[in-house]
């Protein structure tokens, strides 16, 4: 089984060759086409129409709809704190989020791997937090589980001496961090699980003749089969992570005051409490600049790691 | 004892090895079913919630024995008709879309691809790099504008929209696997495109087809943003149904409890089923 | 360097399946190059396993030296393996796969690099290869950097699985040779798996031969060629294999084809202790000789494969119909469709039990 040699591998059947015919150019084109321009329309058009917003002072309670105000919403932006404290929590939040939970993917991987009694019902218990409706977590999480005056959670840590502790209220910003941890840990196991069973089972065999332990084996062998998984993971996890909503609206909603707003949840509150268009627009448009930045060196590192071969092309 | 008996017996003992060996089996097996089962230990805790009274539901100590109830999920179900139909409609209806639009798409970027695949490729990854968080404003002035605010279309339209590039990738990944022998042979057997489509690949990749709409539904199922913030009470889905369930006050947390339990359930389902492809659906194709 | 031996060595995969090996017992000598051969399943990767420490014995013990290291792990018993598929790390250059083992060691970099180099220059291995990836290198190249990781250790016994199986035929012929003249140069004890009969032989200075988890001979090549125990030992080394008759006793032999062929006196007795009426009779390819006209035994030629300096003629014989195959010279054999007569000495005949198969006394 060939896996992960390739994010983009190289189709098997003949691409184009030069000169072949226009025909046979559109006839390749045409499947193609309808995904696209629905993609286009659909994603493109907004983004455009956020742009146009974003010259715009356009407040959706105010009447007489929108002006031109020419870079002000921006200007509002950059020097706007709340702005940067959203983006400094979405990339504490994130980074958090994503490092716990790949360490943990990596532990719970290690013990998937082997063979015990119940192995397949425990791989589906450890996967069932992904399962779970994002909203629906977050609000088990925030009543049932965290709750200081009937929470699971405050029970089950009484012997170690803690007291009906609000956890949303003292330590807001941790509780929603614990619960992005909670959801994604199962995407980083079954990931690194699969990089781990993707180990050919005779180096490992060569290591024990070698005289290696299961430490060092795991070390000098098995890490460095697993970076490319880990570093897919920790890609993947990033890109859902940093738009995580659900947990912050329906736990903390952004707070207390704004402990835990992140930037998904800054532009929500621009749009429905302040019905600031055009701010959200331009804030939007600052955050997708941003987002495409970090995005190309992702890219890059994903082609990285995939080892783009142009071979058949 | 004679040789004969000696090594019947040696036979039947475990050798020396084996009791360490097997102890050792043992001990990760407990190891991993503790992990497994304080991970699960939430998901537990909310369904145990549902079946509980209310007023069941909100002591301390909390409780693990109580008599259960159905009450809460009747009330659920009493209440959840227009939000599961419309959960419903969106998910299968984007869903539906995302494989019309995607097979040709996938097809025109594997087996007969363009000449700037790549470009296409990366063009549709890219969209879901961009945060859709960042257009909602304007996206809601547009839905004002085109009468679809609060309308079952327009989540449809943003679901297929979220989902196809997932889909893509995942529906490419499986038809690069389609034997390229079979394709020679169907080509050889004067097979053209339609025919290579239907008759060779579409059956072939099947099962990657089914896992890519499961994933696609779970994804949609779950979405909150856009249908918190593009909805009213026409198109509201199943999580708004689930936020509707935390009144301002009273007691509410065996409701919420069967409300969040029915309102995963399905997926829960659809995930376990579907678990062994749901490392490549996460993964975008990129892992088999 | 020492000496191996299998004690009633077993192992047992399912309860009440018969055993992957049953109760071998083998003496490896010191510094001897002992192949397994046999064909698959009979056993011969198990036992090679079970003296790795790879797979556990479910009964019998193995020693090294003077050692039990039936409960040794692997790393502690001072073995080097070479794995069918060779099993290089990945992700380390060809000198970190080959000083992995001494890294483990705790073995000093310097020291280490020096090994690494010698070995290297032992099997040809270009220095500028030691820093590529194995992925980079051809499956020669591969192999070869298979046996340096084995050799670096100086261990007391080299395990080799196969490893010429991978290679094509031509590459094949050429790193036979220069296995077994490493070997002799280092003098150190291998153990060598193969299914090849023609490996076995050109390479062990004895070979055992497994059939079913059981040891059917332990000998040099030439005893097993010219001694085999049984029927399975005489049929499966030698090719093309010997020609295998089940055929009726007569008063002063058997008769195969119409004519009789004289067996032993003691061969004779032996049958008739075991009240056999009939036997199994073999005789080599390379036994039959074409008498024009005047051999006991006469036939038609079916089909002729040329190799170059011989023949192999398949041949039908007239009475009965069997079929045989017969060594011919290459010059000018005869073509299909002639009739041929062959003439066998009654020394080159061998005879076994119908049944059980052991070689009837001779």
């Amino acid at each position: 089984m060939t896996v992960l040699e390739d994010l983009a591998p190289p189709p098997k059947v003949e691409v184009p060759p030069r000169g072949a015919g226009r025909r046979d150019a559109w006839q390749r084109r045409l499947p193609l086409l309808p995904a696209l321009i629905y993609v286009v329309v659909v994603t493109q058009i907004p983004f455009l129409v956020t742009l146009w917003y974003s010259f715009q002072n356009y407040f959706f309670d105010v009447p007489g709809g929108a002006h031109w105000t020419g870079l002000s919403n921006y200007k509002t932006v950059f020097t706007s704190a709340a702005f940067r404290g959203a983006l400094v929590r979405s990339v504490v939040m994130t980074a958090t989020a994503v490092i716990v939970a790949m360490i943990l993917g990596v532990a719970f991987a290690v013990l998937l791997d082997r063979k015990f009694i119940g192995q397949g019902v425990v791989r589906t218990l450890i996967i069932t937090p992904f399962l779970v409706m994002p909203a629906a977590a977050a609000l088990v999480w925030a009543g049932p589980m965290l709750d200081p005056n009937f929470g699971l959670l405050n029970y089950l840590l009484q012997p170690f001496g803690v007291h009906h502790v609000a956890w949303l209220s003292t330590h807001a910003l941790g509780s929603v961090i614990v619960v992005m941890i909670w959801q994604w840990t199962p995407f980083m196991t079954l990931i690194v699980l699969a990089g781990l069973q993707s180990q050919p089972p005779d180096t490992l065999e060569a290591a024990t003749v070698d005289g290696a332990g299961a430490l060092a084996t795991f070390r000098e062998l098995t890490l460095p089969h697993l970076r490319p998984y880990i570093e897919l993971g920790i890609l993947l996890g990033s890109i859902y992570l940093v738009n995580v909503f659900d947990a912050v609206r329906l736990m903390t909603n952004g707070g207390p005051g704004t402990a835990t707003t992140n930037l998904p949840f800054y532009l929500y509150t621009q749009v429905n409490n302040a019905f600031d268009i055009g701010g959200a627009a331009a804030t939007g448009v600052v955050t997708v600049i941003l987002t495409i930045i970090v995005a190309t060196f992702a890219l890059r590192m994903f082609a990285r790691v995939f080892q783009f071969e142009g071979a058949a092309s | 004892m004679t040789a004969v008996a000696a090594r019947a017996q040696r036979a039947r003992e475990p050798r020396p090895g084996r009791v360490r060996e097997m102890s050792g089996k043992v001990g990760w097996g407990i190891v991993a079913w503790v992990v497994a089962i304080a991970f699960f230990l939430p998901v537990l805790w909310m369904v145990l919630t549902a079946f509980k009274p209310e007023s069941a539901a909100e002591t301390w100590p909390p409780k693990f024995t109580f008599s259960p109830t159905l009450a809460e999920f009747r009330l659920v179900f009493s209440g959840w008709g227009p939000y599961v139909t419309h959960s419903l409609v969106a998910t299968v209806g984007s869903t539906i879309l995302v494989l019309l639009l995607g097979v040709p798409a996938s097809y025109a970027l594997s087996v007969h691809p363009v000449g700037h695949w790549r470009d296409g490729l990366f063009f549709f990854i890219s969209t879901k790099m961009l945060p859709i968080v960042a257009a909602i404003g304007p996206l809601y002035v547009i839905a004002l504008k085109a009468h679809l605010l609060d309308s079952i279309w327009l989540l449809i339209i943003l679901y297929t929209a979220m989902n196809l590039p997932l889909a893509i990738w995942m529906i490419r990944s499986f038809m690069l696997e389609v034997p390229s022998e079979l394709l020679e042979a169907a080509r050889l057997d004067g097979a053209g495109r339609i025919r290579e489509m239907t008759g060779v690949i579409m059956p072939v990749i099947s099962p990657g087809l089914v896992s890519t709409a499961l994933i696609c539904v779970i994804f949609a199922w779950n979405e909150l943003f856009l249908a918190l913030n593009l909805t009213v009470t026409n198109a509201a889905t199943m999580p708004m149904f689930l936020i509707s369930s935390v009144p301002q006050e009273g007691l509410y947390i065996a409701h919420l409890s069967a409300a969040a339990t029915v309102a995963s359930v399905p997926v829960i389902l659809v995930g376990w089923i579907a678990q062994r492809s749901l490392v490549r659906g996460l993964a975008m194709g990129a892992i088999k | 360097m020492a000496h191996v031996k299998y004690v009633s060595a077993t192992r047992v995969y399912a309860k009440d399946a018969p055993p992957a090996v049953d109760a071998l017992d083998l003496d490896i000598r010191d510094g001897e190059f002992m192949v397994l051969v046999g064909p698959s399943g009979s056993g011969k990767t198990t036992a090679l396993r079970m003296l790795a420490g790879l797979e556990p014995l479910d009964g019998g013990r193995i020693e090294i030296g003077d050692k039990d290291v039936t409960f040794v792990p692997p790393k502690d018993r001072d073995i080097a393996m070479v794995f069918q598929n060779y099993a290089l790390y990945p992700q380390k250059s060809v000198a970190d796969n080959m000083g992995f083992a001494l890294k483990m060691q705790h073995v000093p970099r310097d020291e280490r690099d020096r090994r690494v180099r010698e070995a290297a220059r032992l099997l040809d291995l270009d220095d500028k290869l030691l820093e590529r990836k194995p992925k980079q290198l051809s499956g020669g190249q591969r192999q070869r950097v298979a046996m340096g990781r084995a050799i670096v250790r100086e261990p007391k016994v080299f395990l080799m699985d196969e490893p010429l199986s991978n290679l094509d035929a031509k590459l094949r012929v050429q790193t036979r040779s220069q296995i077994a003249e490493l070997q002799r140069r280092l003098g150190i004890t291998t153990v060598y798996v193969t299914h090849d009969q023609v490996e076995a032989m050109t390479m062990g200075n004895r070979v055992a031969v497994l059939s079913g988890g059981k040891l059917q001979q332990c000998d040099t090549p030439r005893q097993l060629y010219d001694n085999p125990v049984n029927q399975f030992v005489a049929g499966f080394i030698g090719s093309p294999a010997m020609n295998l008759q089940t055929v009726p006793l007569t008063g002063d032999g058997a008769e195969l084809a119409g004519a009789t062929l004289p067996l032993p006196a003691a061969v004779r007795s032996a049958a008739q202790q075991a009240g056999l009426r009939e036997l199994v009779l073999g005789i080599r390819p390379e036994h039959m000789h074409l008498a024009n006209g005047a051999g006991e035994l006469a036939g038609e030629v079916m089909l002729v494969e040329e190799l170059g300096a011989d023949a192999l003629l398949h041949v039908r014989l007239t009475q009965g119909g069997a079929s045989v195959v017969a060594r011919a010279e290459g010059r000018k054999p005869p073509g299909p469709g002639q009739r041929v007569t062959f003439h066998v000495q009654p020394d080159d005949v061998f005879a076994f039990h119908p049944v059980t198969g052991a070689r009837l006394a001779g």
